[in-house]
């Protein structure tokens, strides 16, 4: 059984963000960088997995970005996963969701991985594109957003997390693909022994232009911070009179009065 | 007439013999119950511990003959220590007996045991044994009547027996000897022997045939029970005579709290930590045996006194039998994980320690298994601060670009831009990020302005120290982030450093030494006392009364405890001392990473540390450490004390009175 995990870096979402010269993104200076949260799902899964089935399944994480994606990629390579692609591309910003999609349909199409895991989205673009229109490229069954997983003879078992707080459960044969959502597991913390040996694990880097051939569909024309609002709404006077203006406003702006 | 008296009186010469056959057989005994335990120290890893061997000496022969770390505790310390000396003379006294009656007088002629001298020898033994009677009667009550609630094994009723038997058939022996030879031929002798000579008023009217029987009987009895003791101190607790001493010749001479660095670049290693007792060293094994079980680590544990799990003294025991009876089983198995991760580090356990026995680094190595072999966290909340000072540098996940921020319009040179300055201020991620702890950085900045020393900062290019990750047991990313500040310091050609956290001075005046950074390293309460003596400080005393808090890492870890007192009184302050102070301060809660940890088992260490200041009568409690302060902020909030009790920094004192 093949495995792929896709990640992303992301800046920490404590990081002071400012946007770039050309105002399509953001600027890069000051960031502290991690792997995208709902990506350490995906790792874990599939580690998880993997463990669940004797160790036999073979799973490979793969990154697109410049050199610094190399920290995402050893971690998850020392939480578990057996080897590593590194898709070189110092500006992977620059690629909309369809193209980073296509890049990685373009690398997987021909290994017949038998579940491809990804994040439900990243924390930063917030697309939640990828990891469907790599399924729709390579014609995989897709599931979104799940919170839990189980793998029995070809056919995986995944919960949903919907709206409101329903779930649903969801049948797909292999090949499948499944985005990860917060709640699915707790990722691991690497062990020093793990650490050691991911040293040692295969890391093959492409260059982007070996899997990029499509154009991209949507441009970013520009990032910028929210502007500042004015604060927020101060009642006064009378206490019964402000518990009927907060009525109504709860009523009107939230769902939290019916 | 020359006073002395004859040696194996009654008994004769003939008991020589089967006296000596006895007593090797009771050494051999002896011997063999210690040689026995060798191999299971042996399961250990090796230690260095016979180096500088005339240091080793003269602690052994200080803390033994001296008593000095038995007496820290005076009840009971000055029983044992009395008892001791008492028994010691007594011990003593046999060899010269022996010396005489079965090597000087029959090889050489010579008897010592004669006139002023034997006057004085009989004397000072017959007080010896009177004041080993009583100290031991003294501790028998303790023990058995008024704590009884103290755990006691079979040992303690064996030994208190043993040794009280002892005593007494050697006095009444005595007293037999003297009632047949001395009260009524030569009492004048008989009032040397004090002691004897009232066991021997109980024999006065007793007819001399029935006198020799009595006291052959005694003399047999009195001579089987020291046989008897002989053989059994490897067996029971009286092995802590042996191996206590042994434990003070084997002592850690390096700097308090040094932790063994593990090489990371070294790929052979398959274990890190202790997950098994063979991953300990021999001497964590043989602390155990080292173990009076006297409970004074146990009764200062803040932990244990607050209900957590964890004992100091019952883990080196537990260690001990795991060692001897199941040496495959997991330590954390054994120990359970709520107890290791109960630990605040804060070394009240070892400070007081009669043995010398090393609690701390036990509890750490055992955290470096759970840590770095399972990935394991005292609590979800911890594992998110650990990944933010592997992101961000800092526990509290804020973005590294801000750390610097506090400084904002203060005089003070980020090294970046300027590096040439007196003294580098290592911050530190508490007076960086939060908002109270900040005003410690700004006031230390003020008084440094104010005394004419520039200062630097490293600005968004410091990390963490990386001192909680370590107690924690994450050594790889302690030595990762410690690297990356190390680098960082020797680049900009530092002089000197100044914290004004306890955690960051520890971590980088001795354990970044080990890393290769070595540089002389002040904490703030030294740094300002060092100019206040030097005239470039000068303050305007203003009265205020207070109680000071001694952290753990700048008390018992450094050795620092008059030093901030001073600054306080010439601050103007009057100190009311709470009972818990100096070495024997009480912990915060924060050691040892719990500062990351919610408290949730037992009750809150800092809220019962708040208690004792609110008791001194004192409205203000002065800390030097950015860890007990947060602690002392909250317990001052949940334990109902605001109003009552505030809680300042040593410099922030300082800086008000400039």
């Amino acid at each position: 059984m093949k495995l792929l995990v896709c990640i992303k870096q992301v800046p920490d979402m404590e990081s002071k963000f400012q946007s770039n010269g050309t105002g399509d993104w953001y600027a890069e200076s000051d960031l502290a960088y991690r792997m995208n949260e709902y990506d350490e799902y995906a790792v874990e899964q599939a580690v998880q997995l993997k463990e669940q089935l004797g160790n036999e399944p073979d799973v490979t994480v793969l990154s697109i970005g410049p050199d610094r994606v190399g920290e995402p990629i050893k971690k998850a390579l020392a939480m578990g996963c057996d080897r590593a692609v590194h898709i070189q591309d110092s500006a992977p910003h620059t690629k909309d969701p369809w193209q980073i999609a296509a890049i990685i349909s373009a690398f997987a199409k021909d290994k017949s991985f038998d579940l491809i895991l990804t994040g439900m989205q990243s924390q930063d673009r917030g697309s939640a594109q990828v990891g469907v229109t790599i399924a729709e490229e390579l014609g995989y069954g897709c599931a979104t957003t799940i919170i839990g997983l189980a793998y029995d003879n070809g056919t995986i078992t995944v919960k949903r997390e919907l709206e409101g707080g329903i779930k649903g459960v969801v049948k797909l044969k292999t090949p499948a693909l499944v985005t990860c959502q917060l709640g699915l597991n707790i990722p691991r913390y690497p062990t020093l022994p793990n650490i050691m040996k991911a040293k040692k694990k295969e890391l093959i880097t492409h260059p982007v232009s070996d899997f990029l051939r499509e154009q991209e569909l949507t441009a970013t024309t520009s990032v910028y911070p929210p502007t500042k609002r004015s604060g927020g709404i101060v009642l006064e006077g009378e206490i019964s009179d402000m518990v009927e203006r907060l009525h109504a406003i709860l009523k009107e702006k939230t769902a939290v009065v019916r | 007439m020359e006073f002395t008296r004859e040696i194996y009186w009654n008994v004769g010469h003939g008991v020589v013999i089967p006296m000596y056959l006895l007593s090797f057989l009771a050494m051999g005994v002896c011997a063999w119950g210690f040689w026995k335990r060798v191999p299971v120290y042996r399961q250990g890893k090796s230690l260095a511990r016979l180096d500088q061997l005339p240091r080793r000496i003269s602690l052994l022969l200080s803390n033994l003959f001296g008593q000095i770390r038995v007496i820290r505790v005076l009840n009971p310390g000055a029983f044992h220590a009395v008892f001791f000396w008492g028994f010691g003379l007594l011990f003593i006294g046999t060899l010269l007996v022996m010396a005489q009656a079965d090597f000087t007088h029959p090889v050489l002629g010579i008897i010592f045991l004669k006139g002023t001298f034997y006057k004085i020898f009989s004397a000072v033994l017959d007080l010896a044994g009177l004041a080993a009677i009583v100290m031991l009667g003294g501790l028998l009550v303790r023990r058995f009547v008024i704590k009884r609630d103290m755990e006691s094994i079979r040992d303690d009723y064996v030994i208190h027996t043993l040794l009280f038997a002892i005593l007494v058939t050697g006095f009444l022996a005595e007293g037999v000897r003297i009632a047949a030879t001395e009260l009524v031929q030569n009492p004048e002798l008989a009032s040397f022997s004090p002691v004897g000579r009232l066991f021997g008023l109980l024999f006065l009217n007793t007819p001399v045939d029935q006198l020799a029987l009595v006291h052959k009987f005694l003399w047999w009895l009195h001579f089987v029970l020291v046989a008897v003791f002989i053989a059994a101190i490897p067996f029971t607790k009286l092995r802590h005579i042996f191996t206590t001493s042994a434990n003070y010749v084997m002592s850690d001479l390096g700097p308090k709290g040094s932790i063994a660095s593990i090489n990371l670049e070294d790929e052979s290693i398959e274990q890190f930590g202790a997950a098994k007792v063979t991953d300990l060293s021999w001497k964590d094994i043989f602390d155990a045996d080292a173990c009076t079980s006297c409970q004074r680590c146990q009764d200062r544990c803040p932990a244990h006194t607050t209900g957590k799990p964890l004992s100091p003294m019952k883990l080196v025991k537990q260690i001990g039998e795991t060692a001897e009876a199941n040496p495959d089983h997991s330590l954390v198995n054994v120990l359970t994980e709520d107890v290791l991760w109960s630990c605040t580090t804060c070394r009240a356990c070892q400070e007081i320690c009669p043995a010398n026995i090393e609690h701390v680094n036990k509890i750490i190595e055992m955290r470096r298994n759970l840590t770095l072999m399972e990935g394991a966290f005292p609590g979800d909340e911890v594992r998110t601060a650990v990944s933010n000072i592997e992101v961000n540098g800092n526990p509290f996940g804020l973005a590294y670009a801000s750390r610097g921020y506090w400084a904002d319009g203060l005089e003070v040179s980020v090294m970046d831009q300027d590096s040439e300055v007196d003294i580098l201020y290592f911050v530190g991620c508490y007076a960086s990020f939060d908002k109270r702890n900040r005003e410690i950085a700004k006031s230390f900045i003020k008084i440094c302005n104010t005394s004419g020393v520039k200062v630097g900062i490293l600005g968004k290019e410091e990390k963490c120290c990386g001192e909680p990750v370590r107690k924690l047991g994450n050594e790889y990313l302690y030595q990762m982030t410690a690297q990356e500040n190390i680098e960082l310091i020797k680049a900009y050609g530092v002089k000197k450093i100044v914290t004004t956290c306890p955690h960051c001075f520890n971590t980088l005046a001795r354990d970044y030494k080990d890393l290769g950074l070595d540089l002389p390293v002040e904490h703030h309460t030294t740094f300002i006392n060092g100019l206040l003596n030097n005239g470039n400080l000068k303050i305007q005393g203003e009265a205020f009364e207070y109680t000071y808090h001694d952290s753990c890492y700048l008390g018992r870890y450094m050795d620092i405890i008059d030093e901030p007192r001073s600054v306080l009184q010439t601050a103007g302050g009057k100190l009311n001392e709470m009972d818990k102070s100096r070495y024997e301060s009480f912990c915060c809660s924060a050691g040892g990473g719990r500062i990351f940890a919610e408290e949730k088992l037992g009750s809150r260490i800092n809220v019962e540390r708040v208690k004792m200041a609110e008791a001194t009568g004192a409205p203000m409690l002065v800390s030097n450490c950015p860890f007990c302060l947060t602690m002392f902020e909250d317990g001052i909030k949940t334990g109902g004390y605001e109003g009552k009790l505030a809680v300042r920094d040593l410099a922030e004192i300082v800086a008000e009175r400039l």
